[in-house]
């Protein structure tokens, strides 16, 4: 039977359409649906997908949350975006990691409810400008509680825009929209779109100029690929949104190609500036040296600067190489499974088997679509389990019953993990990263070896003898 | 007056030191044996509370959710309250279910007293009556996460507790309502009333279910945290000689067991938290029970005060320190500073405690302390950053770590959350052996940082 339903599902089996075990049929997995009430999911809501993955990345914004206390609270410096105070015109932003160490927040209180919270809004954006006036934007997130009470976040943001003379944007993220975070990264690329592309030019432009979309900067993932691009004569004219300046934002329009590297929370903006200004796209993919090694050489070739790309691949996988075929000799056979929140899943599957000689299971995905399926089903062998919203009891059924040598999930997998004897590493949020390219690709595989490696796994048992 | 009073002065919220009523809630029916807290909301109300709380004990955080959707903004959560208590009772069977609700069940105006009573009839039909289910309100706007942790164990305790007619139970037995300790902080409660052959109830007993033993082999499927206070336990507490709230914000529990129970209610106190707050928590507990004060107790108490001898003046004396985070904890450390010869010179909890200022000021001994009301980080930020105040050090929280780094003041963590460093979940700061691990701290950050530079006053 292609699809699989856990022993512990079998009250809930429509869960059944969402896992499949991958046979030569190729069917259709159930995704992108409501989750089950009850049924311990780990996926989150549409502010976690569009202020914790997209608008926190964002190096020089005020981060408004229009909330009671705790949506502003739980976003505040959880995803690790470090950013630099380098401004595109060559300032210095006042205030290093600015995203990671200040949110803001309109505290609404039960009187709020009542009577509407737009007057503490705009309070909130006047005070929230005049303590950090030098601050490029404000990003205002309305949530669940002002999405119910109806509050024109909109209106006020046109409001204070005018006011302020600076771009206040509103981004509607109530947690109740769509059916996890994948609603927010749509619903915050169709305002970036709709709000900021095209408003502003940028000092100046080359024939080699690139957006670098759906790029975060994780641990220093973007400073990585920014320093390949850069070095083979490509110039980033904006990323969106890691390390990014709200400026870079505005003049998305101006790139000759862009790339998404996330196509899961990324790839609509890239469509929508495709549509209107006629910049052509490419989806790339960084993670592992062969993967790296082709786009950079596909970038090359669409640059004509082949030597140029050849020069770098050269230079850091020759850095290296050496040291991950040793731990390839090390990892071979060694079982492991993916539990990403979107992509990383198709992502890192092949790399992990080719290049370090895992042996993946199992993937699954927080809140994939059918093309990200379609792509984790084309990248596993047969066999593999492939799971759409895992929930923590199918991952615990799983562990005692193929138990892996290793998960590559998130923190709240984590733990839970190690109470059945199986290490986990952070992919959603990394251990010793950056994962990505060569150098990130290490790291990685580093990580995966200390893991499985660490001497407590074999001490669990207490021998009498 | 020697204390200052004063409000934030801005509306907007920088960098928040509370959250909002749910997590307390959640945090409350963790600390049940085979509880599980159902979050009446979307998806975000669960995962980011899972995420803080394990990410600061780094253990599994089970939390269930019923998935909120557009369609339950128009047609109300009782449909996926129901599919939620169904699927969680037929496949984990838990003990209890804390049915938690968020601002989005309270404005669309969900029923939940009356959704779970129809619930409960349903299951019992399909034959499953083994699992009580408690609903708990916590409208997300209506207070803090204080507020929130208080709601929720005074559900329990009106929802459970029984008339114990025969005044049945255990000689002496106690009831303590810890707040929002850390579970090294429980342990070091329980040690106290173990030394003094108290026995307890801890409402709710978050000790081992925050800080769970690795040893797969024994692990259960699905995952309980080991340990938790059991319903039965909060059965039977309506007999017990008095209930103990160590914390203010949480005490509504201890007085509707004195209303309805008649069980004596002590919950004005100082904290457990150094000596003047231990020794008071020691002598409520000996007058409520009339067990010995031993000699172990005693011992302890002198090896904190020893240690405190040695450094009190000799390094300690008169610097300035700045204290944020739970009102009750702050209170404690506040009253243990002024003990060790150090001066609180600002103090803020970011919650809504009524007597916070009152507090400090009535324990003041002539310094002069700043006190704010609804505090936040930044408020922290600017105060410790405004040289003219000449603070020394900072007790709080990881999330000053920032101001740490851009000051080079040292931190001192406490509380919750701490997430940058290891072991301080599980290591208390309450109780005499407690108060002996922050002069520790305390003294050997202020030696790292002010003594280093002349390393020879470091000899002896």
């Amino acid at each position: 039977m292609p699809f699989k339903l856990f022993d512990i599902d079998k009250e809930i089996p429509e869960r059944k359409k969402h896992i499949y075990v991958k046979d030569e049929h190729n069917c259709e997995i159930d995704c992108n649906k409501s989750t089950i009430p009850g049924c311990m999911t780990e996926r989150g809501c549409a502010l976690a997908g569009g202020r914790g993955v997209i608008t926190g990345a964002v190096k020089d914004a005020i981060g408004l949350v229009h909330s009671p206390v705790g949506c502003q609270y739980y976003t505040t410096g959880v995803k690790r975006y470090p950013s630099q105070p380098q401004l595109p015109n060559g300032e210095i932003f006042p205030i290093d990691n600015f995203n990671l160490k200040y949110s803001f927040g309109t505290d609404l209180k039960e009187a709020n409810i009542v009577f509407g919270g737009m007057k503490k809004l705009k309070e909130a954006i006047i005070e929230a400008n005049k303590e950090c006036p030098f601050a490029s934007a404000i990003y205002v997130n309305s949530t669940c509680t002002t999405g119910l009470i109806g509050d024109d976040v909109d209106a006020i943001c046109k409001e204070m825009t005018e006011k302020i003379d600076k771009d206040v944007v509103a981004f509607n993220t109530p947690g109740f929209s769509g059916v996890s975070q994948s609603k927010g990264h749509h619903i915050t690329n169709d305002a970036v779109f709709d709000r900021l592309v095209g408003t502003k030019e940028p000092p100046n432009t080359t024939q080699y100029d690139i957006c670098l979309i759906g790029e975060y900067n994780i641990d220093g993932d973007l400073w990585v690929i920014e320093k390949y691009l850069t070095e083979m004569g490509l110039n980033i004219l904006s990323r969106f949104s890691g390390d990014a300046s709200h400026d870079e934002l505005c003049w998305m329009q101006r790139s000759k190609l862009n790339l998404v590297r996330c196509q899961r929370s990324a790839t609509y903006i890239a469509d929508l500036i495709e549509e209107k200004y006629g910049i052509p796209y490419k989806k790339v993919d960084f993670f592992s040296c062969e993967y790296c090694s082709d786009n950079l050489r596909m970038l090359g070739r669409h640059f004509s600067l082949e030597e140029e790309s050849e020069a770098v691949i050269e230079k850091y996988y020759g850095k290296v190489k050496e040291e991950l075929e040793w731990y390839k000799e090390q990892l071979t056979g060694k079982k492991v499974y993916i539990f990403s929140g979107g992509p990383k899943s198709w992502h890192l599957s092949i790399p992990l088997e080719k290049e370090l000689g895992l042996d993946i299971i199992a993937v699954a995905s927080q809140f994939e679509h059918s093309d990200g399926y379609d792509k984790m089903k084309a990248r596993v062998k047969e066999g593999t389990t492939i799971l759409d919203d895992p929930n923590s009891l199918e991952l615990e059924e799983m562990i005692l019953e193929s138990k892996p040598d290793l998960i590559l999930a998130g923190i709240k997998e984590k733990y839970l993990s190690y109470k059945y004897g199986v290490p986990a590493i952070q992919i959603h949020s990394y251990e010793n990263g950056p994962y990505i390219g060569y150098e990130g690709f290490l790291n990685l595989a580093k990580d995966i070896y200390n893991n499985i490696n660490a001497p407590v796994w074999k001490l669990m048992e207490f021998k009498t003898e | 007056m020697s204390v200052n009073v004063s409000g934030r002065d801005r509306q907007v919220i920088i960098n928040p030191l509370v959250t909002c009523m749910p997590m307390g809630a959640m945090w409350a029916v963790l600390g049940i044996n085979r509880g599980i807290p159902l979050v009446q909301g979307s998806q975000g109300c669960s995962t980011f509370v899972r995420y803080h709380l394990a990410r600061h004990f780094r253990e599994p955080i089970e939390i269930a959710v019923s998935s909120f959707h557009e369609s339950t903004a128009v047609f109300g959560g009782k449909k996926n309250l129901n599919i939620s208590l169904k699927t969680i009772v037929q496949r984990q069977n838990p003990d209890l279910i804390g049915v938690v609700t968020t601002c989005s069940s309270e404005i669309i105006g969900d029923d939940v007293y009356g959704f779970v009573e129809s619930n409960k009839e349903e299951l019992k039909d399909l034959g499953h009556d083994n699992t009580e289910i408690i609903p708990i309100n916590t409208p997300s706007f209506a207070g803090s996460h204080f507020v929130g942790y208080n709601k929720a164990v005074d559900a329990l305790i009106k929802n459970l507790t029984v008339i114990n007619e025969n005044n049945e139970g255990d000689d002496n037995k106690i009831n303590i309502i810890p707040g929002l300790l850390n579970p090294g902080d429980v342990n070091e409660i329980k040690h106290i009333l173990d030394v003094m052959h108290v026995p307890y109830t801890i409402l709710t007993d978050i000790s081992e279910t925050f800080n769970s033993p690795l040893n797969p082999k024994k692990q259960e499927h699905p995952y309980f945290g080991k340990g938790g206070t059991t319903v039965d336990e909060i059965r039977n507490i309506s007999a017990n000689k008095g209930t103990i709230s160590i914390t203010k914000y949480a005490k509504t529990g201890a007085e509707t067991l004195e209303q309805t129970h008649k069980v004596p209610a002590v919950t004005d106190n100082l904290p457990p938290i150094g000596i003047k707050g231990t020794d008071d928590f020691i002598m409520t507990v000996n007058k409520l029970t009339k067990h010995d004060i031993l000699d172990t107790l005693m011992t302890e108490r002198g090896l904190t005060l020893d240690l405190m001898a040695d450094v009190s003046a000799r390094y300690l004396a008169g610097r300035k320190v700045v204290i944020f985070g739970d009102p009750t904890l702050v209170t404690g450390l506040t009253s243990f500073i002024i003990e060790i010869g150090m001066e609180p010179v600002m103090v803020t909890t970011g919650s809504e405690e009524k007597t916070f200022p009152t507090d400090i000021e009535n324990m003041s001994k002539g310094q002069n302390i700043d006190v704010i009301t609804e505090g936040d980080l930044k408020v922290v930020e600017d105060y410790v950053k405004d040289k003219d105040n000449g603070v020394e050090l900072i007790l709080g929280s990881s999330e000053a770590r920032f101001i740490n780094y851009d000051t080079g003041i040292p931190l001192v963590r406490f509380g919750f959350p701490v997430y940058d460093r290891v072991g301080y979940h599980s290591q208390p700061i309450v109780g005499y052996r407690g108060a002996k691990r922050v002069v520790e701290m305390i003294t050997n950050e202020v030696l790292a940082k002010y003594y280093e530079e002349k390393h020879w006053k470091l000899q002896q």
